[in-house]
Formats: C-alpha cells, sequence, structure tokens
C-alpha cells in the first residue's frame, strides 16, 4: 500500500514517465462515455480505498500491543449486527449508483448515432494472423492503417475468416474493443472529433506474432478522405497503389522481415519463388507447412499487387 | 482412548519410503504443499524470464513462441500446481486436526489425489520437452488457436488437466465426507473453524464445476483430432469451419473458470480468519457473517461467468444480467473485509510474520477487489479487458491476496507441522521484500494497461510504456529475492528451537495435539463448546486455579 501511493506520487512527479490514470484521451463520442464511467467509479473506488485502508493502518497503530503482556486478551467483542447491516447496505447502494450511471451512459456508448448530413460510412474488419484488413464500400482494400473521416458516424463490420483465430479489434481513443471471431460477425463504431493518427493493437492472443498486429486508424477531414478514398480506388482498378507494399509490409514482413531477412519465419529473400506469381499465389493462398493460409478468399487485385510489388522491387535481404 | 499401537510393516518404515506409502493426512498434506512451493518457484522464475523480456522494448530474450510458453505454463500453473493444491495441501492437514478427527475419511483416497496431481504436475511441466514445445494458446487455450497449434504440447495440456481434475474432485469428495462425518464430540456446524468453512464451499463449488471443465477440455481434444485404435475422431464442437462455435469454449471453460477463483480465494480467506484473532487475541468479528458470505460467494460465483466474455457481442441484457452478478460479489466479499477489520478493533496486536503476512493480504487484496469493480462494469471493460489493467487486477488478488495468505498460513502452522518456528528475522525481511516488489511489478501495469498496452504480448512497440515495464521489472526481481529468503528460511528451520502444542496460545482443536502430531493425531479431544475450544480450555483451567484477571 504505501508502494502503491510512492509509486502513484512517483508517476506523477517523475518528469518523462506517464502515469495512466484513466482510460487515454477519446476522440469519439463512445470513448468519451466509457471515460466518463470510468471516472464515475473512480469516485467511490477512491473513497472505499481510502476508508479501508485508513481503517486498518488506524487499527494497527492504534491497538498495537505497546506495553500490554503477549497474550492479553484483546475486547471480547463476538460481533454487531446492526454494523453487519451497515456495511452490507453501504456497498448494495454504492453498486447501485454505478450500475445506474452505467446505463445511463451505455446508450452513448454503444448506440451508433444517426447519419448526419454528410451521411454514414460502413467498413468491413477483418482479424488475420497477424494483420487487419479493411473493406470500404466502394472496394477499396487497406491493411493494417485505416483512413476515416472526421465528424461522421463509421460503422465497423468486424469478423475474421472461418479458418483463422480470434483476434481483438481495439482503437483506445476510439472506444472500447470488441473480438473478431471466426464464423461471427460482430459491430462497433466511432465518430472521431479529430483529425490525427490513433494506434492501437489486436488484444486477443492470437499466435506468435499477436505482439505484432497493430491497428492505427488515420481520421483526415471529410475532404481529404473523399479525395484519398476516390484516388485509391482508381489506382487499385488500374493496378497502379501501394497495395502491394501495404501486404508485404502488414501481412508478409511481420514473420518474414521487412526485408525479407527472416523473423520468426525464415528468410525469404533471394528466393526465386518471389518472381513466380503462380508459385506466390498457391503459397499466400493455401498456405505450406506451418505457414498459415494469409491470403486464403484475397481477391485478384490483391494477389496482383503483392506480385508485381515483389517483382518490381524485390526484399533486399537486410 | 488408548493409546493406538503402530503396526507399520517394516519396509514401510524408512525415510524415504514411509513418505512414498502415506496415508496420513498431515504427511500428504505436507507432500501436497512442498510438491506446490516447488512449482510455485519454477512458475515464478518463468515470470521473471517474462518481465525480463518486456523490461524494454522489442527485446530478445526469448523467443515469440517460447514466450507464448511460458505466458500458458505459468498460469496454468500457479492457479492447478499452486493455487488449488497449496490449499489442499492445508486443507488436508488442518482440516481433520480442526475438527477433531484422526484422519480423513478416505486416507488411500487422499493418497491416490496426492500421487494424481504429481503425475498432472509433472506432466504440465515436462510439457516443454515435448515435440513443438509447451502449450501457447494461454492458461484458457481458446479455440480455434488451440485447435490449430501443431505439435503435442497442447494434447499434454488437455492430459495434464484431465488428471489435476480426477485428483482435485477426488480430494473435494474426501473433504465433504470428512467435514460431514467426523466432527469431534460437541462441534457443531456454527462451531467449526472459519478455515474448515471454506474448505467445505471449496469442495462443493469443485464438484460442481470441475466437471464441466473436463467436458470442454474433452470437446477440445476430439476437436483437435484423434486417433484410438485406428479410429480417427475429429469433431467441430468449436471449430467454426464446420458449423462448430468458439465461444462456446469460453463460456464452458469461465462456467468453470471463474467459481476456480473462489476455488482458491475461499481458503485463502479462511487461512485469514483463523489468523486474525489469533494476533489480535480476540475471537473473529461476525463468525456467523464471515461463514454466511463464504457460503454466498461460493453461490454467486457460478452465476458471473461470462463476465470474462463482454468484448464477444453478447447481447447487452446478458451483459447487464452479468454486469449485476458480479457487482452482487461485492457485497459478500466486503462484508468479509470489513468484519476483519472490526476483529482488530481494540485487540492486543502482535505483529510476527503470520499477522504482517494476513494484514499484508488485507491491503493488497483490497485494490484487487475494487479494481474489480471497473472490470465488472461492462462498457469499461470494452476498453480494459485483455490488457494489462487485468493483469494487475488478478495479481493483486490472486498474488497480493491468496499468496499473501499463503505465507501467513505457512509462518502460522509450520510449527505444528514440524514442532519448530520458521525464523522471524528473515520473515520479516521476506515480508516487506515481498510487500515492496509485489507493489512495485503490479501497480505500474494499471498504467499500462489503461495506456493500451494488451495482455500476452511477448514485446511492444511504443516505447513511451518501457519506463513502466522497466519498474516492472524490477519489482519482480525483488519478488525473487524475497522468494530466495524463504528458501533459506525454511531450509534453516531444520535447526531451529522446538516449540510446544501452542506456541501462538490459539484457540483451534489442532493447537491441542502435539507438535507435529503424533500419527492418530489426538489422545483425546476435548468436548467443544464453541468456536474456540483452547480459549474455552484455558479459561477453565484458570479458573480450576483460581485465578483472575486477564487471560
Amino acid at each position: 500500500m504505501v508502494f502503491a501511493v510512492v509509486s502513484l506520487v512517483t508517476a506523477l512527479a517523475a518528469p518523462g514517465a506517464f502515469a495512466q490514470l484513466a482510460p487515454v484521451e477519446p476522440a469519439s463520442p463512445n470513448a468519451e462515455g466509457i471515460r466518463d464511467s470510468y471516472l464515475f467509479v473512480s469516485i467511490f473506488v477512491v473513497a472505499i480505498f481510502v476508508l479501508v485502508e485508513g481503517l486498518l493502518i488506524a487499527f494497527i497503530w492504534k491497538y498495537r500491543r505497546q506495553k500490554r503482556a503477549r497474550f492479553d486478551d484483546g475486547a471480547q467483542v463476538h460481533g454487531a449486527t446492526n454494523l453487519e447491516l451497515v456495511w452490507t447496505a453501504g456497498p448494495v447502494l454504492v453498486l447501485a449508483a454505478i450500475a445506474a450511471f452505467v446505463f445511463v451512459e451505455l446508450p452513448g456508448i454503444k448506440n451508433v448515432p444517426a447519419a448526419g448530413a454528410s451521411g454514414d460510412l460502413e467498413i468491413r474488419v477483418t482479424g488475420r494472423q497477424f494483420y487487419w484488413q479493411y473493406e470500404y464500400p466502394n472496394g477499396v482494400i487497406a491493411v493494417d492503417r485505416m483512413r476515416a473521416p472526421a465528424g461522421v458516424p463509421v460503422r465497423l463490420v468486424v469478423t475474421a475468416p472461418d479458418e483463422d483465430v480470434i483476434h481483438s479489434w481495439w482503437i483506445p481513443a476510439l472506444g472500447g474493443k470488441i473480438d473478431a471471431i471466426p464464423g461471427r460477425v460482430n459491430e462497433t463504431w466511432f465518430e472521431a472529433s479529430r483529425e490525427g493518427v490513433f494506434r492501437g493493437q489486436c488484444a486477443e492472443l492470437c499466435g506468435a506474432e499477436h505482439a505484432r498486429m497493430l491497428a492505427e486508424v488515420e481520421v483526415l477531414s471529410r475532404a481529404a478522405f473523399a479525395a484519398w478514398l476516390e484516388e485509391r480506388r482508381d489506382e487499385q482498378t488500374a493496378g497502379t497503389s501501394e497495395l502491394g507494399q501495404e501486404l508485404w509490409e502488414g501481412v508478409c514482413a511481420k514473420c518474414h522481415g521487412l526485408a525479407g531477412e527472416g523473423g520468426i519465419a525464415r528468410r525469404i529473400a533471394g528466393s526465386t519463388i518471389l518472381q513466380d506469381p503462380e508459385a506466390v499465389e498457391d503459397i499466400v493462398r493455401n498456405g505450406r507447412r506451418t505457414m498459415p493460409a494469409v491470403g486464403a478468399g484475397w481477391t485478384s487485385e490483391q494477389i496482383e499487387a503483392l506480385t508485381t510489388y515483389l517483382q518490381e522491387s524485390p526484399p533486399s535481404g537486410n | 482412548m488408548a493409546t493406538r499401537v503402530e503396526t507399520t510393516p517394516a519396509w514401510q518404515r524408512g525415510k524415504v519410503v514411509s513418505w512414498l506409502v502415506t496415508t496420513d493426512h498431515k504427511r500428504i498434506g505436507i507432500l501436497y504443499i512442498g510438491t506446490s512451493l516447488l512449482c510455485f518457484v519454477l512458475s515464478g522464475a518463468m515470470a521473471m524470464v517474462m518481465r525480463l523480456q518486456l523490461a524494454q522494448a522489442n527485446a530478445d530474450v526469448v523467443s515469440p513462441d517460447r514466450y507464448n510458453e511460458l505466458v500458458t505454463i505459468h498460469g496454468t500453473s500457479m492457479v492447478f500446481l499452486v493455487g488449488v493444491p497449496i490449499l489442499a495441501g492445508f486443507a488436508n492437514f488442518l482440516v481433520p486436526l480442526m475438527i477433531g478427527a484422526a484422519d480423513m475419511a478416505f486416507p488411500r483416497l487422499n493418497a491416490f489425489s496426492y500421487w494424481m496431481f504429481a503425475l498432472g504436475g509433472a506432466v504440465l511441466m515436462l510439457s516443454f520437452f515435448a515435440n513443438g514445445g509447451a502449450a501457447k494458446a494461454g492458461w484458457t487455450s481458446y479455440p480455434p488457436l488451440s485447435t490449430q497449434t501443431a505439435g503435442t504440447g497442447q494434447d499434454l495440456w488437455i492430459l495434464s488437466l484431465h488428471i489435476l481434475t480426477v485428483s482435485t474432485v477426488a480430494g473435494a469428495v474426501n473433504f465433504l465426507v470428512t467435514i460431514h462425518n467426523l466432527r469431534t464430540r460437541g462441534m457443531t456446524w456454527t462451531r467449526m473453524p472459519l478455515f474448515v468453512w471454506s474448505i467445505y464451499v471449496y469442495s462443493w463449488l469443485i464438484m460442481a464445476v470441475l466437471p464441466v471443465l473436463s467436458a470442454a477440455l474433452t470437446m477440445l481434444l476430439l476437436d483437435r483430432g484423434l486417433s484410438v485404435a485406428g479410429l480417427d475422431v475429429s469433431t467441430s464442437f468449436f471449430r467454426p469451419e464446420d458449423g462448430g462455435s468458439a465461444v462456446l469454449y469460453q463460456h464452458a471453460f469461465w462456467f468453470f473458470g471463474h467459481p476456480e477463483v473462489y476455488i482458491i480465494v475461499l481458503p485463502a480467506f479462511g487461512i485469514i480468519s483463523e489468523v486474525l484473532p489469533v494476533f489480535a487475541r480476540k475471537p473473529i468479528f461476525g463468525y456467523k457473517a464471515i461463514a454466511f458470505s463464504t457460503v454466498a460467494i461460493g453461490f454467486f460465483s457460478m452465476l458471473v461467468w461470462a463476465h470474462h466474455l463482454f468484448t464477444v457481442g453478447l447481447a447487452i441484457p446478458l451483459q447487464s444480467f452479468f454486469m449485476v452478478a458480479s457487482m452482487v460479489i461485492a457485497v459478500p466479499t466486503g462484508m468479509k473485509i470489513f468484519n476483519w477489520l472490526a476483529t482488530l478493533w481494540r485487540g492486543n496486536l502482535a505483529f510476527d510474520t503470520p499477522m504482517l503476512f494476513a494484514l499484508g493480504f488485507l491491503s493488497l487484496f483490497v485494490i484487487g477487489g475494487l479494481t474489480g469493480i471497473y472490470l465488472a462494469a461492462f462498457p469499461i471493460d470494452w476498453q480494459v479487458h485483455d490488457t494489462y489493467f487485468v493483469v494487475a487486477h488478478f495479481h493483486y488478488t490472486l498474488l497480493g491476496g491468496v499468496v499473501f495468505a499463503i505465507f501467513a498460513g505457512l509462518f502460522y502452522w509450520w510449527p505444528k507441522m514440524f514442532g519448530r518456528l520458521l525464523g522471524e528475522t528473515l520473515g520479516k525481511w521476506q515480508f516487506w521484500l515481498l510487500f515492496a516488489g509485489f507493489n512495485i511489478t503490479f501497480f505500474p501495469q494499471h498504467f499500462l494497461g489503461l495506456d493500451g498496452m494488451p495482455r500476452r504480448v511477448y514485446t511492444y512497440a511504443n516505447d513511451e510504456w518501457e519506463t513502466w515495464n522497466l519498474v516492472s521489472t524490477i519489482g519482480s526481481w525483488i519478488m525473487g529475492v524475497a522468494i530466495l529468503l524463504f528458501v533459506v528460511n525454511v531450509l534453516r528451520a531444520r535447526k531451529g528451537p522446538r516449540v510446544g502444542n501452542d506456541p501462538w496460545q490459539a484457540d483451534t482443536l489442532e493447537w491441542y495435539a502435539t507438535s507435529p502430531p503424533p500419527p492418530h493425531n489426538f489422545d483425546e479431544v476435548p468436548y467443544v463448546t464453541s468456536a474456540r475450544p483452547l480459549y474455552d480450555l484455558r479459561r477453565r483451567l484458570r479458573e480450576k486455579r483460581g485465578e483472575t484477571g486477564a487471560l
């Protein structure tokens, strides 16, 4: 307890160190509702903490043995029914208050706001070992980095392919997490209140590279987002987009290394297979030995983007 | 009652053999505790390696797969090879003595329980050497990750848990029959020591929920595919590609898993309820309230499992139910804490090592209980679930809580087990180092979780998390030193001073027997007229001598 306090104080005082005492600064109404609930609960938590630890320390000090004999009796009190009632009813009231507050905040956290004049947006989020894939309504595909407009409700349809494992989508500033579960479709949402890049990562153990399954959301102005989305669609149709590089970095490099130098999976830099589009497609779609089928279900544009990228800029190996 | 004649055959009398063939509940209890402590040291070492890996961002102390193996076996072992069995060890040693019985109801079943535990423990620990390494899907082993992992580690994990379940259930049956039938004359239900109450509820919980774990694990094993006598079995209970439900496993696992927490915590509560009054020189405050709250916690613990599933996308009314049910548990838990505090009130407090650990338990468990309120409120849980906030929370309850209670119990009952005290000076050093190291390790993890660091990651890319991770790692090594002091203390205690039957002037029947007690425990047992038979006895003796004044 003493050290809890000490580390708390150090946390607040130490330069450069941060002490995160509540969920991160929200950038979406749902994250704000959660943070408000957290702070509300904290009022009671801090009060009870001070009460209990305070009584404990006071009793330890006041009733220490001092000059009494080792085995002298303390007061032979066996209990008090009224006190039992008080410390049963007290917590019930506190918990009722907390539950009530949660239910009041809940609609603002759970319900997607109605689409405003600028409409809304639905993005399909698929968790896979070990990357996030996003599909926009116009067919644009992105990996790991999501772009979204500010001030527009964004509905996320979150799932994982049948042959994959469970992941959990979580960008702390944009709300709570929701699991991406094979065979199940979940929904969540955010409405970014400001532009910027918000980071998060997979929150459900999903295998060896779980720790590398990062996600970020880049919030753009509405106009910038609309322009990006359109440009991206044209590029992906024409096969000139950066999707190939995104796939290499998000999907292949997590295990094989950014330059193909090897990581938890073997070195692939210099492998002739990388120059053979059909062989790459076969491995990516079907997996091989311990490698999962990371590209099962990919569109032909995705495959092409990757194979073109590999031919144009083969991994250097260092 | 006549002294029994010992009729042990000659071949069973050897120093080692006598322990291997023993059916004496006291020896079995000591075997349980010793084996669990060994597993505690091993699993603690695993945690220290994990902390080393996390001391810096992008460190390379262990490989990602190895890290996940350590996460999995550390958690599984701390729950199944330390938490449950060490408390079963205390229960084995203490329940017959506390209720004035000569042994457990089924001594041979008792020995069987222990040896199954030892076997299951060996299977789990040795699975590191299996083809493909140990299981690496976490102690919860959620499918499809656990059904897809190649290698035999995951299968050995299932096998080990099956064996341990047999051991635990057999032990629970034995405790129930013993407590129902072997209480000495005058020991009614409301005169039973509170530790025995906690073991009674612990046993019922085991009977109720362990079979569900067995079912879930069997389904998991079948989903992984099994070849028996040329017959290939492969099912899809949890595999979505063939219509199974991955979430079904989570329901089954946590229907077992949450009561499991209380299976471990309740006996720890029981230890605290025994230690506090003795070192406060008072009766426990609110005996009936504490006994009742034990039963209430046990019952409600079976209605809260889905608070572990708040992020899988359950319907809101379901999440609401499980929030309220989880909050309900806080009420009887609060009752206990307030009654313990009231037990200190107007006491004559002595701060021997058992008391220090009991008070440490009280101060730390409160923190774990309070952070639990955030987790029960499901929208808040959507934010902090599966982060280091949760890791901090459950270590405050299980390490700050249960392990501190276990050390309180070890220092308190050691003289009864071995007739010699553990060293007080080393014990106090151990306490303060463990207390400091614990808070330095786990308090900063709240900050990390709130800032977005998920649990079960072998590394992190965010440099801002480095400071608190380093602090946490330093704390874990301070705890390592504290545990080392305990090992030294145990080794030195073999030459420590002998003590009499009742060095603490305690109130319960185990202190009426000699230290250590003979194989049959008691030559005679005093008639029990209250929850404090030895206090009554001392008072009667004093009255006989015509003394007055304080005892």
